[in-house]
Order: C-alpha cells, then sequence, then structure tokens
C-alpha cells in the first residue's frame, strides 16, 4: 500500500495574514528557551482532517494553493533584492548544488554519461535563484523552471534577461506540473513549448515548495515522473517540529519580524520521517535517500549541520531507480 | 599635521558624469534598436596590468573551474616591453619590493614562481631593525617552537618588472586573454536596457580608438588613482605623509656580513621616517628612504659620491649630523666620512658599506595611506593599490595586493561553481568580508608605527625625552614582522 503525504486543514487560526518567501530560519533560537505562546495542538497534525486537494480538480492543480500564490506575487519586487526578505534563499543556493553533486556521487549510476551535460526542471522556481544558477554551471544542458505565479514569473524573466549567458539555457514557463505534459519517448501534438517538457530530466528540484502545496503525495508522485532513470528528485523543506514551529513562526515572524508574520503555514510543513516513508512505499521507482540538515546561524549564513534535519530545514534527494 | 584628504577623482570618468550618462541612457533606450551592433562581453574585464592584475588573470586562467571565463586586461603601457624585460645579471631595476613566503606560494600555485628570473631574486633570512634615536633593536628572539630553522626564508626581494614580466610570461603560456594593452580607458560607463537584454548595470569600459567591452566583473588593478574606483563612486581616505620614498640600486663593498647563504635586511627608525636597505643578488642592495620631500630633492639632486655618503650615513650618524648634512648642497663625502671617524659604531651591526650607486636608478615617490570605503559594488571589485596604499616602511604594500587577488580568485571560482553570477554584489561579498579587516589593520599597523617612530607626533617623543628604552616601543613591530616571516599573516597589537 502506498503512504500519502496529507496536509492537515488549518483547523485553528492562522498568526498572520500577510505572506512572504520561506525564509525558514533555524537559529539559535532552537536553544532560546521555551516558546511564549502554544503551538498549534498536536492534534491538528494527527487529526489529518482532509486534504484541500479533494476541492480541486486533480487534474489541473492537484497541488496549488491560490492563496499561497497571491502571496508569492506580492513577493515578487523584492526577489532579487539581496538584502530584501529573500536574502535567506539567496544564502543557501551554493549548497543546493553541493547536495546535489553529494547526491550523484552517493551513487554508483547516473542518468548522465561522464562528460554529459544535464537537464535540470525547477519546479516552484519562484524569482530563479536556483533555476538561474543552474543555467550557469558549464555543466548544464539546460533548465526548464515552471511557476504558477504569473508576477514572479515576470520578476524571473525580467531578471534573467540581465544575463546575457542565460538566454540560451534557461526556460520559463508559467505553469504547474500537472500542465506540462508527462514525458513520452516521442513527442506529442499538444506540446507546443519546447521538446525538453517531453524528455526526462537528470535533476527535478522543488525547493522550498513543497510546503505550500496542498496536495504533496500526488505532487511529488507528478514530479517524479519527470526523472530520468538513474536522475535525481532533490527537494528542500522543513521539518515540522516544537522546534521549527518555534523559530519560523514566533521567532522569525512575531518576535524579530525577520520575515512578515503569515510567511509559514506550520501545519503543511513535513517531517524528513515523512518523505522518507513516502518514498519507501514506493520501492520500485526509488532508492535510498540522501538528507543533509541546515542551520541558519546569524551572521554566517547555512551551516551543515548533522542530524537537524529532524528539527529544522533540510534538503532529501532521491535517486529514480527505473 | 595629517590632514584627511579625499581621493583624487579622475577628470575623465565622475560620478556625476556617471550620473549623467544614466540619464541619457534613459532617454536612449527609446532608440536602442536591434541592429545595435553585438556588445563585447567579458566574464571579467581587468583595468590594470600591474602586480595586482596579472597576478589576478593568472590565477583565473590557471584553475580549472574558471578557465573558461572570457577575460580582458586593459593596460595603458606596452606590456611587450614588460614581457621582454631584460637587464644585464649587474644591474637591478630601482623598484624592489619584498614578497613574503604566503605571496611567494601563491604565485607558485598558479604556476608563475618558475617564471621569474630566480637568480635575480634574493631570498633574506635575518633582519636588524633599530631606532636611530636611541640605538635600541629588535632582537628576533623566536619563541619555543616558532622559531624558523636557520636560514629560514624571511621574504624575497624581486624586482617588480621581474614579477610582472613573469606574470606575462606564465599568462602568455595559458594563452586565453584579451590583451588591450598601450590602450588608454576613455570612459567608463553602463550598458542600455532592450526588450531581450538589460545590461542597465553591466560597466562599458570604452578604450581609445572606440572599442567597447562590457563586463560582468570590472576588476579595477589600476593603482592608486584608479578610474575604475573613482567610476563606482567609491570613495578612498587618508592621508598623505608628507613623506617621499627615495628608492635606489647601491653597489656594496661584499655579499654581506653573512654572505651569501645569510642576508640581511637593514632598517633603522630615523625621526624623518625608516631607512631600508634590503639585499639583491651578489654585491647589491636596494634602498628605501622615506624622508622629507626637502630632503628628497636634496638626496636627488647629489652627486653619486656625496649620495653614496649619505647612505653610509643615514645607517651609521646621528640623526642632529644627518640633518645637518641635508642643509648642504654638497660635499657629503667629506663630511661623512671625518663624522664616521668620530662616531663609534658596531660594523658588524650596520649594513656593509656602499662603495656605490648604479646610474640613473635615483628616484622617489609620495608616500600616502588610503584606504578605499569599500572593495566591491554591482559588478565592480577593486584590488591592490586600488583598493589601499600603504606605507612601504613594513614592505607590504604588494603583498597586500596579492592577497586581495588569492581571495578574489578563490571567490569568483566559488561563484562559478555553485552557478553564481560572479559580478554580483552578493557573490563578491566573501572577497570583501575577507579582506577588508586585515588590510584595515595592516594599513593602521604600518600608519601607527610611521607616527610613533617619527618626531613631531606620537607617544615615542616624550619617553625618548624621559630616556627610556624604545625596545618596548619596538616591540609591536618586530612582532608584526616576525609573525609575517613566521606566515602567520596579520596579528599584531
Ligand atoms: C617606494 C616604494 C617602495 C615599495 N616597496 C614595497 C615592498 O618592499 N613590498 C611591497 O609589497 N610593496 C612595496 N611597495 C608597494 C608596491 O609597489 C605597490 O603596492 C604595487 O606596485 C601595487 O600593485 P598594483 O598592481 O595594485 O598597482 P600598480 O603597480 O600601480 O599597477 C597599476 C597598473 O594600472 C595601470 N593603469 C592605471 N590606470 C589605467 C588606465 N586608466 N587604463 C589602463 N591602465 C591603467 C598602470 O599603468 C599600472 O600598470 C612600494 C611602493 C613604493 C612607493
Ligand atoms: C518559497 S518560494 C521558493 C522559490 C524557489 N524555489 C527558491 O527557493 O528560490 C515557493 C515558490 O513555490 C511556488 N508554488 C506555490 N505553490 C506551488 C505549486 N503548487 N506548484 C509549484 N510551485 C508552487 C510559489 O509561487 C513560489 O514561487
Amino acid at each position: 500500500m502506498r503512504s500519502s503525504l496529507r496536509h492537515t486543514r488549518r483547523v485553528v487560526a492562522r498568526y498572520g495574514h500577510a505572506r512572504t518567501p520561506c525564509s525558514h530560519l533555524q537559529s539559535r533560537a532552537a536553544a532560546a528557551g521555551q516558546p511564549a505562546t502554544q503551538p498549534p495542538p498536536a492534534q491538528t497534525i494527527t487529526a489529518r482532517i482532509q486534504t484541500r486537494s479533494l476541492s480541486i480538480s486533480p487534474s489541473r492543480s492537484s497541488s496549488v494553493n491560490p492563496e499561497e500564490i497571491s502571496h508569492f506575487n506580492a513577493l515578487a519586487s523584492s526577489w532579487w533584492d539581496p538584502l530584501g526578505p529573500s536574502r535567506v534563499l539567496h544564502q543557501m543556493n551554493p549548497l543546493r548544488h553541493d547536495f546535489i553533486r553529494q547526491c550523484q556521487n552517493s551513487s554508483a549510476t547516473s542518468s548522465f554519461a561522464p562528460g554529459q551535460k544535464l537537464r535540470y526542471l525547477d519546479v516552484g522556481c519562484g524569482g530563479g535563484i536556483f533555476a538561474e544558477s543552474a543555467a550557469r554551471l558549464p555543466t548544464t544542458e539546460s533548465v526548464t523552471a515552471i511557476d504558477p505565479s504569473t508576477e514572479i514569473l515576470a520578476v524571473a524573466r525580467r531578471h534573467a534577461a540581465r544575463d546575457p549567458a542565460l538566454s540560451t539555457t534557461l526556460t520559463y514557463l508559467n505553469k504547474t506540473i500537472d500542465d506540462l505534459p508527462l514525458p513520452t519517448t516521442s513527442a506529442t501534438q499538444e506540446d507546443t513549448t519546447t521538446t525538453t517538457t517531453t524528455t526526462r530530466f537528470d535533476v527535478v528540484s522543488l525547493f522550498e515548495v513543497i510546503e505550500h502545496v496542498d496536495n504533496p503525495s500526488a505532487f511529488l508522485d507528478r514530479c517524479g515522473q519527470f526523472v530520468k532513470p538513474g536522475g535525481w528528485l532533490i527537494l528542500s523543506t522543513i521539518a515540522r517540529t516544537w522546534t521549527s514551529w518555534f523559530t519560523t513562526n514566533l521567532v522569525a515572524e512575531d518576535i524579530i519580524g525577520m520575515v512578515p508574520k503569515g510567511t509559514h503555514d506550520w501545519n503543511k510543513y513535513i517531517n524528513e520521517h515523512e518523505l522518507r516513508e513516502f518514498f519507501r512505499g514506493r520501492p520500485e521507482w526509488w532508492g535510498a535517500p540522501q538528507v543533509f540538515g541546515v542551520v541558519y546561524v546569524p551572521g554566517l549564513g547555512w551551516k551543515e549541520v548533522k542530524g537537524s534535519e529532524k528539527v529544522g530545514n533540510y534538503f532529501f534527494g532521491v535517486q529514480r531507480i527505473q | 599635521m595629517d590632514a584627511v584628504v579625499r581621493a583624487r577623482t579622475a577628470a575623465y570618468i565622475c560620478r556625476s558624469c556617471t550620473r549623467r550618462f544614466q540619464l541619457q541612457r534613459r532617454q536612449q533606450r527609446t532608440f536602442a534598436s536591434a541592429s545595435a551592433a553585438k556588445p563585447d562581453i567579458y566574464d571579467v574585464v581587468c583595468v590594470g596590468g600591474g602586480p595586482a592584475g596579472l597576478s589576478l588573470l593568472t590565477a583565473l586562467r590557471s584553475s580549472p573551474v574558471t578557465s573558461h571565463l572570457r577575460i580582458a586586461l586593459v593596460e595603458a603601457q606596452d606590456l611587450a616591453k614588460i614581457r621582454s624585460w631584460k637587464l644585464p645579471p649587474d644591474r637591478f631595476s630601482n623598484r624592489c619590493s619584498s614578497l613574503t613566503p604566503s605571496s611567494a606560494q601563491f604565485l607558485d600555485t598558479i604556476g608563475a614562481w618558475d617564471h621569474l628570473k630566480r637568480e635575480r631574486v634574493q631570498a633574506y633570512h635575518e633582519m636588524q631593525v633599530w631606532d636611530g634615536v636611541t640605538d635600541a633593536r629588535i632582537e628576533f628572539d623566536w619563541a619555543p617552537g616558532t622559531a624558523p630553522s636557520a636560514g629560514t626564508t624571511i621574504a624575497y626581494m624581486t624586482e617588480n618588472l621581474n614579477l610582472t614580466s613573469g606574470l606575462l610570461s606564465r599568462l602568455e603560456e595559458l594563452g586565453g586573454v584579451s590583451v588591450f594593452d598601450s590602450a588608454r580607458v576613455e570612459r567608463i560607463s553602463f550598458g542600455e536596457e532592450t526588450e531581450e537584454l538589460d545590461l542597465s548595470e553591466w560597466p562599458v569600459v570604452q578604450l581609445a580608438g572606440g572599442k567597447q567591452l562590457y563586463a560582468r566583473l570590472l576588476v579595477g588593478a589600476d593603482g592608486a588613482n584608479s578610474p575604475v574606483r573613482s567610476f563606482a563612486g567609491i570613495e578612498a581616505k587618508g592621508w598623505d605623509y608628507d613623506r617621499h620614498g627615495v628608492v635606489a640600486t647601491l653597489e656594496l663593498e661584499g655579499e654581506g656580513w653573512g654572505g651569501d647563504q645569510m642576508k640581511i635586511a637593514y632598517q633603522r627608525f630615523l625621526p624623518t621616517g625608516p631607512v631600508a636597505m634590503l639585499p639583491m643578488p651578489g654585491n647589491y642592495s636596494t634602498l628605501v628612504w622615506s624622508t622629507t620631500p626637502e630632503n628628497a630633492s636634496l638626496l636627488k639632486s647629489l652627486s653619486a659620491k656625496d649620495f653614496t655618503a649619505m647612505v653610509n650615513a643615514a645607517f651609521r650618524l646621528s640623526p642632529t649630523d644627518l640633518q645637518f648634512m641635508h642643509t648642504q648642497e654638497s660635499g657629503q663625502a667629506e663630511e661623512v666620512s671625518w663624522r664616521l671617524e668620530q662616531t663609534p659604531f658596531s660594523r658588524q651591526a650596520v649594513p656593509q658599506t656602499v662603495t656605490g650607486v648604479q646610474e640613473g636608478t635615483i628616484a622617489s615617490f609620495p608616500l600616502k595611506m588610503r584606504h578605499a570605503d569599500t572593495y566591491i559594488g554591482e559588478r565592480v571589485a577593486l584590488v591592490g593599490d586600488a583598493a589601499h596604499t600603504i606605507h612601504p616602511l613594513a614592505g607590504q604594500g604588494l603583498n597586500q595586493g596579492q592577497g586581495d587577488v588569492q581571495s578574489l580568485a578563490k571567490t569568483i571560482e566559488y561563484a562559478v561553481s555553485h552557478g553564481q553570477d560572479l559580478g554580483s554584489r552578493m557573490s563578491l561579498e566573501p572577497y570583501l568580508s575577507e579582506r577588508y579587516a586585515a588590510n584595515h589593520v595592516l594599513l593602521g599597523v604600518c600608519d601607527k608605527l610611521h607616527k610613533v617612530y617619527s618626531v613631531g607626533s606620537g607617544p615615542l617623543v616624550p619617553l625618548r625625552s624621559l630616556g627610556l628604552n624604545a625596545v618596548n616601543a619596538l616591540g609591536p613591530l618586530k612582532s608584526f614582522l616576525m609573525n609575517q616571516a613566521a606566515g602567520n599573516g596579520i596579528k599584531v597589537f
């Protein structure tokens, strides 16, 4: 039987309404003592009342939450401000490449021959922090980057126009993963974009996206179909723990105001063991995961800390075995 | 008193012109047509082919991570002349620098060290440093365990031209740099914005003759009056020391008291500034004498015989005697030999006697201290003297530039291997944080040392009048020099 990841519907009042990018912040706050207020009652996690996807047409959009999208739309203009609310994402970006390389080096098999260039699909690309960087690597053949937010994608396109090196390797599509035609061996009629959508990818990435998605199980299954055998599905997110609630919802939003209130919906956070279970339930497709816990140290930026995936931000990678 | 002065802004590109240009650009935007000539785009455009610029490009070309980058060098001088630079074995250029072991190590890593004319490089192994007023000497007593074994190299004396010529030879071997030499930078402006491409934040270097180079990263390695720094609107603050550094190539009576295998550098702190004699191969040494502009012009006006006598006097006679001899227009040679007979000194505690000065090597440079407010901007980075100018008393200027270059090359490497835009401010931040504080400390140390050991300012004056031993006050200099020698970097005070 397949395991599935479901988000609980929010049964308690949210802590705020304005939203910003997911600058999840796991810092020394973890050691700072008891939270001043209570996190949402534990039963909201276990109750798992129902998933939002039931009310949204599964064929068009297994995952998109319109509230989430409007939140990110509002953020579009500050996306590339290196001192703005997305600074933590910018700072995290190099580690994503380190993690992908670590995953690829961990396995004897691979989706590409030595010296061959890689094809990336970046899902929920936002302003393109990762997509641009992947497209600039000399080892990259192409990057296809998709995001459901029109405003953010406009920012992404405008920003990419500032770098002539990107024009040949980077393609933005204002689409959800459900809109992308499933990879087949031959190009289909409907495929008017490029043939790239019909070929599988060496790397499919979902950075800080899964926690904003309504039906993560269906979303991951769909994304997984775009991975080449031997390729990797890579994601980063934040664990749903007392610590993460405390640091992202209380400290980051309420106390130091590092990110505006409402950035994080703690109920949507997914724990590392839940992801493990999910992929373990699909052994015919996926190998054993690679995990990399990271901690944001104020003044120093992101650092890998072994074991921290249990409490805060983490990278997660699984290789498709067939 | 030292006056705070602002860096001179190059006349041909000032901030306001840049602004005006930006305004113009906005108006022009509507006229920008797709048929405009395709911009010539480089990943790195380095203005300045001195020690800093050439090392940077060599580092970038020699690393497999950055060797695919498209690189251009713009240099006002004719580089072919520097590349083919050659002097007979018994003649030395007057512009020499002491390269610390870490600079030499870096040059070796980028494959340049072997391209230097090594027989013209002189390692030295000992330093004699003393106060000209009290005669107090620094003893280099190494703490147990930290002592470099006898014969350990403190630094390598190298002609600047030997270094730049060697770097050019290595760069030629590596290939792949578009070199625009004998090329004056006419103007630096910003690119244009069209539908497809927005180059409005890309610096465009325009050369005399109309050639335009678009830069993902524009590096200012263009020396103390950096046009790139002016373009970026970065100010450099600091002091003029009201001192000149008089340089010359000297001929000595022998190879030095320690012979060929134990070369010694000498530095004596006079009230007008330090005078240093640094060993070159064979019987040769190079002189760096920091003194007042008046003294400097007198020294330059002397006959070779009188100049030689003054140099010998600078390491032997009392500051009062020296001061007196600076008031004479000529006849120093006789004066010095008479006074030396009256002055007791230990022969081996001072350099061997200077017997002559090589023709045409006496020159002087104004000394100043400058530090740019920052080393980076969007698509701009400054290295070497463009970022900081230091008093030469600790022989660190060129070495600081090598430290900058090493750090910037590493920063660029990291950016490239992680897909970052190497010209973005964010990518350049590690370079700034790694170098700024370190350079600032060093600048401050050399500035303080200059002041402490000069009459007219600094705490040593009252101490001296109380007859206190100046060795204590020389302590910071000593630990500084020892740390440098031991390759520990900058740890002073
Ligand atoms: C008397 C004296 C003694 C010194 N002794 C030592 C020592 O013992 N040890 C030490 O480490 N340092 C020493 N220094 C300092 C050292 O010489 C400098 O720090 C070093 O040369 C700086 O190198 P750079 O490459 O940054 O700049 P520079 O050597 O000044 O090179 C700048 C280059 O840029 C070019 N340029 C400038 N403007 C333009 C333009 N508009 N277009 C094109 N090209 C341009 C110039 O032609 C030049 O080639 C001494 C300095 C002095 C004055
Ligand atoms: C926190 S941002 C991360 C952006 C980018 N991956 C990064 O890390 O720089 C989350 C992004 O996910 C997008 N998003 C939200 N719901 C999504 C969905 N169902 N499918 C794909 N992307 C989604 C948002 O529009 C937003 O751009």
